[in-house]
């Protein structure tokens, strides 16, 4: 068990996650990302550095806030708090005097050693499940030499490690991780080389040389395809993504259609951030199923629909 | 997939696999308003003696919505009643066979006789409400410490420190006894007994004993001419070949051994009911213990030697389930107040473990689990119990019946957690593992165990109250407790602890006074000797099921708001004592005044102190230590007049709710008002990090000290539950509870979305049913208040 001090930005570590890989889970997600999806359900993620976050539901008004800052960092409009991002270090001695809990910091500073408490406080759940660890982020490789010891620790623990990554890295730093991977959750997002470029500030080439990197590694894979209206929902795409995952790819064992979630919208307006696809509906159980029908139909094996999608129940 | 585009209402209703024959029965329970020709409401019988007893307050003690109505109940029912010509030597005998003798009147002359169209068990009228056939001068006793037990109980529940009262129900007879040898069998082993019986009260005891073994055979006897007569009339084949062979069974049983799966049924329902019509209380806890495995031979018997078809046996089944659900006709006319009774709890028990830890499943689990989910009533409850080594395929099916069936009320009993804190108490480690749930999810021994449940309510949040208040009540401003001093003066959170366990006993041994004075009161005016006649060990040692007669007795006390109180101490600890933030002075105002005018005390209250429920060693540990205390401290008292000991549960029922007002602002946060927490349930949201941290914060607390059983709910959003891929997972989290979490689990798959379309058309959504609390209940029959509690909890859920 050799822990390290090495320390990371942590924004989040999910307990009982089901949705990021087989059994029952924790997933510790990592901030910062090199991309810029439009449709990212996770926007807290994006900054690698630590941020301010004000709930506005929570808030008293009491302004204990303001007279902390020592910044000078937060003014009041009317009942909104405004966050002047150019200040804010958050320093957290706002959270601190928050009453109501109306201020979070998104991004905590933590060591392997204080992560890897957090995670092995569920290794009955994942023992009995067929569950483990989950690194996810933000885009999880790019604080590679924590997570590479963060990986290496769960070896030495027994737990089963996913790393759930966009691809969008550098062949080495994959590569270094990668022995201590044992499942490899591969977002991949449409293999139109101009629109990715466009949307998300991705490189197809070397997103598609990484993925064939981690398959040439015997790692069992996960393709997932978050479905964005506008962007990654055609069949076209679909069946792209599923004859190349069913023809030139060895370690694919599934590929995830997930539905595009609207869930998110608040996050957005939390941290003062636009969400490009407000309003749009989401996938009915029917659009997803006949996604999943063209993703088998060109060759993908296990073609699996999840994600939340407009209920045909009654209103 | 399909699932989630199912209609939500279709969801709560019965199976279509069920057949017509079922489905006409079930439909036909449920029109109670129309069913005027058969209805099991309570039937009153009295001696006619001007000074009789039909209805005692004790009894229902421990339901606080009834107390404004004993009254009445009790004056109504008396004028009411029919009187049961008596002989005039009768009141020469002595009280026990007294009781036993107008028993046998009722049942074999007054309860009435009827068989509903195409029903396959027979029986269903056998609420009564009986005489405890006092003789003056007993009923001038009994009624002065009645009075003494109401007034206390009244003044106790006043101040919110719980009830308590002598509850019937709640145990296990001895129903495969009769099974194997019929009450011909019983009364033979009775006979023998008295044949070397010395004194003269284990002898009247006995003879009380037989002639209430006698009474099953007689009114078994009424429904086989019933039957006879309606088969002369029967114009369907079919049908009449069915009554015959209805009658012909019900000529044989209860009084001979059940010879086949039919039989055995029939039997095991008549000898049930009864107790009912003895005990003068419909359903409550009376438990069929390990119906699988009393039950499987006769079915698999049958199957093999081709007797019965699996069909045929489901029908049959389901015909008795059925039946059971007729205890609620008691409350036809009331209705019911918060969902109090909507759940009588006759459990079954269905798996567990050997006497080597070997799985116990068997087809007819298999048989029982499918019946459960298609025909979706409330009772019988099923109770299934899991262990290491619990097989994939029952572990499949249980879930996917939590999963999909989603109204199938279901509790998961675990034995190794159960086992252990059975073996702390006392109770011989060889019998263990045949242990079985009553009720809810209250662990006893099966057939030979009186250790009633729902005994004895606490609320534990009322000690920091008075801890607050220096023994005094908030609302009232009396002085209740003992003085435990200013808590302004206290220095450390260690002398605050001292206080609370001070204050803890003190309501602890109020409260234990008043079950004694109840226990003492029904063992000397109100035994039950047919019950008796199926407890073991109360025949050789000549006292009743209610004198401590048994092989074993408990008495249980089973606190609320475990997690308020933890909540509590730990704001208490962190935030006056250790940081320093909030003042005792300033924390004792704001809480004498709700908290109106406090509201940023309160959110810091709220929000800047840990919380149970979130696998914080820290928090958890305060969490045990608050939970070992009582629970050690209650094994130490017993009833001084059937020697009984207490000891400790976490049911909670409704307390949770019935004590809300009851109890002033917590440290935690909370406002009067606001509903206590449950079980050994977090406070409402005050969870934050999912099921498997709230199942390990549960473990954590080690509830071995816990006998009697431990109600955990948690609630899953049905995306949660989908799909083969989900359900393994979920597999897993009961697996991972097993090894280390409450001894019950009840999961509900609820989304919020769901119930608040529930609450709004009820009409729709008449068969949902939810489990609160270790009892279940129809969403909509549910006062506002426990409806509105339920959405947020359901809310609370990320």
């Amino acid at each position: 068990m050799d822990e390290s001090s090495a320390t990371g930005i942590v924004f989040s570590i999910q307990k009982f996650s089901t949705e990021d890989g087989p059994g029952i889970r924790t997933t510790v997600f990592l901030k910062g990302c090199p991309l810029h999806c439009p449709w990212c359900h996770n926007p807290e993620s994006l900054s690698p550095r630590p941020e301010l976050v004000w709930h506005a539901l929570r808030c008293l008004g009491d302004g204990a806030c303001l007279k902390a800052c020592p910044e000078k960092a937060l003014t009041r409009a009317g009942s909104v708090l405004q966050i002047d991002r150019k200040r804010c270090i958050a320093c957290g001695i706002c959270v601190e005097e928050c009453p109501a809990a109306a201020l979070e910091i998104l991004g905590k500073k933590m060591t392997v050693t204080e992560v890897m408490a957090e995670v092995r406080k569920d290794s009955r759940y994942y023992e009995k499940s067929g569950g483990g660890v989950t690194f996810s982020g933000g885009e999880p490789t790019l604080q590679s030499e924590f997570l590479r010891e963060l990986l290496e620790a769960c070896r030495a623990a027994g737990l089963h490690t996913a790393l759930d990554t966009c691809g969008q890295c550098r062949p080495e730093t994959l590569a270094a991780l990668l022995p201590g991977v044992n499942l490899v959750l591969f977002d991949l997002k449409t293999l139109d080389r101009d629109a990715l470029k466009r949307f998300t500030g991705g490189q197809l080439d070397l997103i598609l040389d990484n993925l064939r990197l981690a398959d040439s590694r015997g790692i069992p894979i996960w393709v997932r395809v978050p479905v964005i209206p506008g962007y990654t929902d055609s069949p076209a795409n679909i069946e792209a993504i599923a004859r190349l995952v069913g023809s030139d790819l060895r370690h694919v064992e599934r590929l995830d259609l997930l539905a595009f979630s609207n869930l998110c919208l608040a996050k957005y307006e939390q941290l003062g951030m636009e969400f490009a696809l407000k309003g749009s509906p989401l996938f009915s159980p029917e659009e997803m199923l006949a996604l999943r029908e063209a993703a088998e139909r060109a060759g993908a094996k296990n073609a699996v629909v999840s994600g939340p999608m407009r209920s045909n129940g009654p209103a | 997939m399909a699932a989630l585009a199912e209609p939500a209402v279709s969801l709560w209703s019965p199976s279509d696999k069920l057949s017509p024959r079922i489905r006409k029965l079930r439909d036909e329970y449920f029109s109670y308003s129309s069913r005027d020709y058969f209805r099991n409401e309570v039937m009153p019988f009295t001696t006619g003696q001007p000074w009789d007893v039909v209805y005692s307050e004790h009894t229902w003690g421990v339901a606080p919505e009834v107390y404004p109505f004993m009254d009445a109940f009790k004056t109504s029912l008396l004028v009411d009643a029919r009187t049961v010509p008596l002989q005039p030597e009768f009141w020469r005998e002595p009280a026990i066979i007294r009781r036993a003798l107008f028993f046998r009147e009722v049942a074999e002359k007054h309860l009435p006789v009827q068989v509903l169209e195409g029903e396959l068990i027979a029986g269903g009228q056998f609420n009564t409400a009986s005489s405890r056939t006092l003789t003056k001068s007993e009923a001038r006793k009994f009624k002065k410490m009645e009075k003494r037990y109401v007034r206390t109980l009244k003044e106790l529940d006043s101040y919110g420190y719980g009830n308590a009262g002598a509850t019937p129900g709640h145990l296990i007879p001895d129903y495969p006894t009769v099974l194997k040898i019929g009450f011909r069998g019983l009364r033979e082993k009775f006979e023998a007994l008295l044949a070397q019986a010395a004194s003269p009260s284990h002898r009247d005891f006995l003879r009380a004993l037989i002639i209430c073994a006698e009474v099953p055979r007689t009114l078994a006897g009424r429904y086989a001419r019933k039957l006879r007569e309606l088969s002369a009339r029967e114009s369907d084949p079919g049908r009449r070949q069915e009554l015959l062979r209805m009658a012909e069974i019900c000529a044989r049983v209860p009084e001979e051994p059940a010879r086949n799966y039919w039989e055995a049924l029939q039997s095991l329902w008549f000898t049930h009911i009864l107790v009912m019509a003895a005990e003068s209380y419909p359903g409550p806890g009376l438990s069929y213990g390990r119906f699988d495995q009393y039950l499987g031979p006769f079915y698999e018997q049958d199957l093999k030697s081709g007797a019965l078809d699996r069909e045929t046996a489901k029908e049959i089944l389901e015909s008795f389930f059925i039946k059971n659900n007729y205890v609620y006709d008691f409350q036809g006319r009331v209705g019911n107040n918060q969902g109090i009774n909507s759940s009588f709890g006759q459990l079954i028990t269905l798996s567990g473990m050997g006497p080597g830890g070997e799985d116990l499943t068997n087809d007819f689990t298999y048989l029982c689990l499918d019946v459960i989910e298609e025909i979706n009533l409330l009772e019988p409850k099923p109770n299934v119990r899991l262990h290491k080594n619990t097989p994939d395929r029952l572990l499949r099916r249980v879930v996917e019946i939590v999963s999909r069936a989603q109204g199938a009320p279901f509790l998961i009993n675990f034995d190794e957690i159960s086992i252990r804190a059975l073996e702390w108490i006392g109770l011989p480690k060889d019998k263990l593992w045949d242990y079985a749930p009553v009720g809810c999810l209250e662990n006893t021994l099966q057939g030979n165990d009186r250790s009633g449940t729902v005994d004895v309510n606490i609320n534990l949040a009322k000690a920091v109250e008075l801890v607050l208040f220096n023994g005094r009540d908030q609302a009232t401003g009396k002085q209740v407790g003992p003085r435990t001093g200013d808590p302004r003066q206290f220095r450390t959170f260690g002398e605050f602890f001292q206080a609370y366990e001070k204050q803890t006993l003190h309501v602890m041994e109020k409260l234990i006074g008043l079950y004694n004075l109840s226990d003492e009161i029904r063992a000397r005016f109100e035994p039950v000797p047919y019950l008796s006649a199926l407890v073991r060990g109360c025949e050789t040692s000549g006292k009743d099921v209610t004198q401590g007669g048994p092989e074993f007795n408990f008495i249980t006390m089973e606190a609320a708001a475990l997690a308020t109180t933890v909540d509590s101490l730990l704001a208490v600890k962190k935030l006056v004592f250790e940081e320093k933030k909030i003042g005792m002075d300033e924390l004792i105002r704001a809480i004498a005044a709700n908290y109106e005018g406090y509201d940023l005390l309160r959110q810091k209250l709220t929000n800047k102190a840990p919380k149970y429920g979130n696998d914080d060693p820290s928090s958890d540990e305060l969490a045990r230590r608050v939970s070992r205390f009582w629970s050690e401290a209650v094994t130490r008292y017993t009833s001084p007049f059937t020697g009984r000991r207490y000891r400790a549960g976490y049911l909670s029922w409704n307390y949770w709710i019935a004590y809300a007002p009851k109890t002033a602002a917590t440290p935690d946060g909370r406002q009067r008002g606001t509903f206590l927490s449950n079980g050994v349930c977090p406070v409402n949201g005050a969870d934050r990090h999912g099921p498997t941290a709230v199942i390990n914060s549960v473990g954590n607390l080690n509830l071995s000290t816990i006998p009697n059983g431990s109600s955990h709910t948690i609630s899953l959003s049905p995306s949660l539950a989908r799909g083969r891929e989900h359900q393994e997972k979920l597999m897993g989290l009961l697996r991972a509870n097993v090894e280390h979490g409450s001894s019950a689990l009840q999961i509900n798959i609820l989304d919020p979305e769901t119930l608040k379309k529930a609450q709004k058309n009820p009409d729709e959504y008449k068969n949902l049913l939810v489990r609160v609390t270790g009892y279940n209940a129809y969403f909509v029959t549910l006062g506002k208040e426990i409806q509105d509690e339920i959405i947020a909890r359901e809310s609370h859920r990320t």
